[in-house]
């Protein structure tokens, strides 16, 4: 079985690979041709952060994946996320506001944490009108992530949950430290009027 | 601060064409100066010792069994890496993230692909911010002025700006105690650091505080649990080998690092620590291969230091090949001879009384007064242990066997000391020196 998994990702690797020189020649031609392809570089990195999220999903399945922890500024994290994000939203005249108030570091797996933040800020983008928003706090012995739209909200709660959302809470549980574990919550407790995606991690 | 990369010089390392173009076209349109590449590890090398590159943009996967990380750790083992040089891993996966978050030896960053420019500029940018944060701290370390380093990290702990760098702070602080000494300090501050996140690297670090100790089966047990949940962090097999040796547990001593030799082969320091175990062991076979292996490859000017040559000399001793183990010797120059610190020089001067009585004996009997009071490391201690049995000095030999029995070596000496008594048909005795060294132990409690 181990066989299978490396054979998975061996080929997601080089696909990605490829993607990236992909990237690398559009924007190449963007600056020669002073244009904006930034929507296609979009569609290329969501293609390969769903390929990592399939061999996440199918590493966790399998119990056979593992945290890395780093250490991680917050704010550096929802820097990323807005600019993964902000671009392709304001394409579709949304607005993404973000707000971080504290200068912690903490302890999570950058790249995992990443890719759930960008996914619930895509969902969000979906049923959103005009804004989305990301904020980052600290609640005691834990961070707190909120992705906020101003949608119609979610028509059944708890909502059915894809495999995204489905990784994402098992993910966040796998968050453990001093006893507390991470949880993933859906609600429409927005201010903003809509959905509420809230990922508290210890 | 100057966040621009219109005036840097980057180095793309990459064995993939199109992937080296690929990183060189974003790097530009992030700004770079100029960008140069290699295409291989040698080149990566040669390139970086000639004209030391600003950043440094590595793929994990190098090709030719070479990884990012093997070269990362090459680079800082031959000091050509600069606090000042960004050194970005690229990788295509996931699972370098692994490694990054484990081992202790980390690039600034690294960064998994596909990226864009604007991303790479983030990160880049972040890196200066933090080296600039940390550039003071960098210098005293660097002058080994521990003091002063313990001191601005207290001061940056307790800044604003350092908030975010809190756990970089003290495992800095840590590593900073641990290499000046401070070992029980340096436990507590790991510990603390566990508290607040199981990483491999903080656990591995009080299980090197507890050697240091001298409290083994504490070390080892948390070692072990290291090497158990990340395979993929090989030091953490070095500390479990090194723990292994001083309880005299040889056998696992060898067995561990042939394990990650395996999939490290061409890392040349690990091999040193093998040979030495081996040896230990009594496995001479592979002690002399491994030394072997050695010399002839781990090709890095000054690399390869008299020490390893008086290693294989040993090993050829051990096997009776007097003539390969003097060939060993002539291989080292008359300035090193001249420059050897004491256990080194009793090394040379035994082995050669070996393989060489005629130029060798004179040598070695000029030494042996000092050898008779002086402390030495265990392995030059079995050298001259073993000259002195050959020379039939039954005074000198059995001053060496004592020393060694009630000294901190005694465990992992043990085994090799009873094979050479045994060479030479003195089971016996050393056997009554055995019993001699436990009664005056008794006494002495």
């Amino acid at each position: 079985m181990q066989k299978l998994l490396d054979i998975l990702a061996s080929g997601i690797h080089d696909a990605k690979n490829q993607l990236f020189i992909a990237e690398s020649l559009i924007s190449d031609a963007e600056k020669r041709h002073s244009i904006d392809l930034a929507e296609a570089r979009y569609a290329l990195e969501s293609a390969a952060n769903r390929m990592s999220r399939m061999l996440t999903s199918y590493r966790v399945m399998r119990h056979e994946s593992r945290l890395s922890l780093l250490p991680v500024i917050v704010s550096d994290l929802c820097a990323e996320i807005a600019l993964d994000q902000r671009n392709h939203l304001a394409h579709r005249n949304l607005a993404l506001d973000v707000e971080c108030t504290t200068d912690e570091a903490w302890p999570l797996d950058r790249d995992l944490v990443i890719d759930m933040l960008n996914n619930a800020v895509q969902n969000a983008g979906r049923h959103a009108r005009q804004r989305i928003r990301l904020t980052a706090e600290q609640q005691g012995e834990m961070l707190v992530f909120k992705v906020d739209d101003d949608g119609p909200g979610f028509a059944n709660l708890p909502p059915p949950r894809g495999t995204g959302l489905l990784l994402a809470a098992e993910l966040a549980r796998m968050h453990v430290r001093r006893g507390h574990c991470g949880s993933l919550t859906l609600s429409n407790g927005s201010p903003l009027g809509g959905a509420r995606f809230e990922l508290r991690l210890p | 601060m100057n966040m621009d990369f219109t005036d840097k010089r980057f180095l793309v390392i990459d064995d993939q064409a199109m992937a080296r173009e690929a990183l060189r076209s974003i790097a530009q349109t992030a700004g770079a100066f100029s960008v140069e590449f290699a295409c291989n590890y040698q080149d990566a090398i040669f390139r970086i010792r000639n004209n030391t590159p600003d950043v440094i943009l590595c793929d994990y996967m190098l090709g030719d069994g070479r990884s990012g990380q093997q070269l990362l750790e090459e680079l800082r083992r031959f000091k050509l890496l600069p606090d000042e040089t960004i050194f970005m891993m690229v990788t295509g996966e996931q699972s370098y993230e692994q490694v990054v978050s484990a081992v202790e030896l980390v690039p600034d960053d690294y960064i998994i692909k596909p990226f864009s420019p604007d991303k790479l500029l983030l990160r880049l940018e972040r890196i200066l911010v933090k080296k600039a944060f940390f550039a003071d701290y960098y210098k005293e370390r660097r002058k080994q002025e521990f003091a002063r380093a313990l001191a601005l990290l207290e001061t940056k702990l307790n800044s604003t700006a350092g908030r975010g760098y809190r756990f970089e702070i003290m495992r800095q602080k840590a590593e900073t105690l641990l290499a000046s000494g401070h070992n029980t300090a340096a436990e507590a501050l790991y510990r603390g650091i566990l508290d607040a996140g199981e990483f491999p690297w903080a656990r591995a670090g009080i299980a090197r505080t507890l050697q240091r100790q001298n409290r083994l089966d504490e070390a080892r047990h948390e070692i072990e649990r290291v090497v158990a949940s990340t395979p993929y962090y090989f030091d953490a097999f070095d500390v479990k080998a090194t723990i292994c040796l001083a309880q005299g547990d040889t056998d696992e001593a060898q067995q561990v690092l042939e394990q990650v030799a395996r999939k490290t082969p061409r890392n040349y320091l690990r091999k040193r620590l093998l040979a030495e175990a081996a040896s230990l062991n009594g496995d001479t076979e592979t002690a002399r291969a491994v030394m072997s292996d050695v010399i002839a490859n781990d090709n890095m000017p000054g690399a390869v230091l008299a020490e390893d040559r008086l290693a294989l000399a040993r090993s050829h001793v051990a096997h009776d090949d007097r003539i390969a183990g003097e060939a060993a010797l002539i291989g080292i120059r008359d300035s090193e001879v001249q420059n050897f610190s004491l256990d080194n020089q009793s090394s040379y001067a035994a082995l050669l009384a070996i393989c060489c009585p005629e130029r060798g004996k004179k040598k070695f009997i000029g030494l042996r007064p000092a050898l008779m009071s002086t402390e030495l490391a265990i392995m030059n201690r079995l050298d001259v242990l073993h000259a002195a049995l050959y020379l039939n000095d039954a005074e000198l030999a059995d001053r060496q066997a004592e020393s060694m029995m009630a000294g901190p070596d005694a465990k992992s000496a043990f085994s090799a000391m009873r094979k050479l008594y045994a060479l030479y048909g003195r089971e016996v005795d050393f056997r009554d020196l055995q019993k001699q060294v436990a009664l005056r132990r008794i006494h002495h409690t």
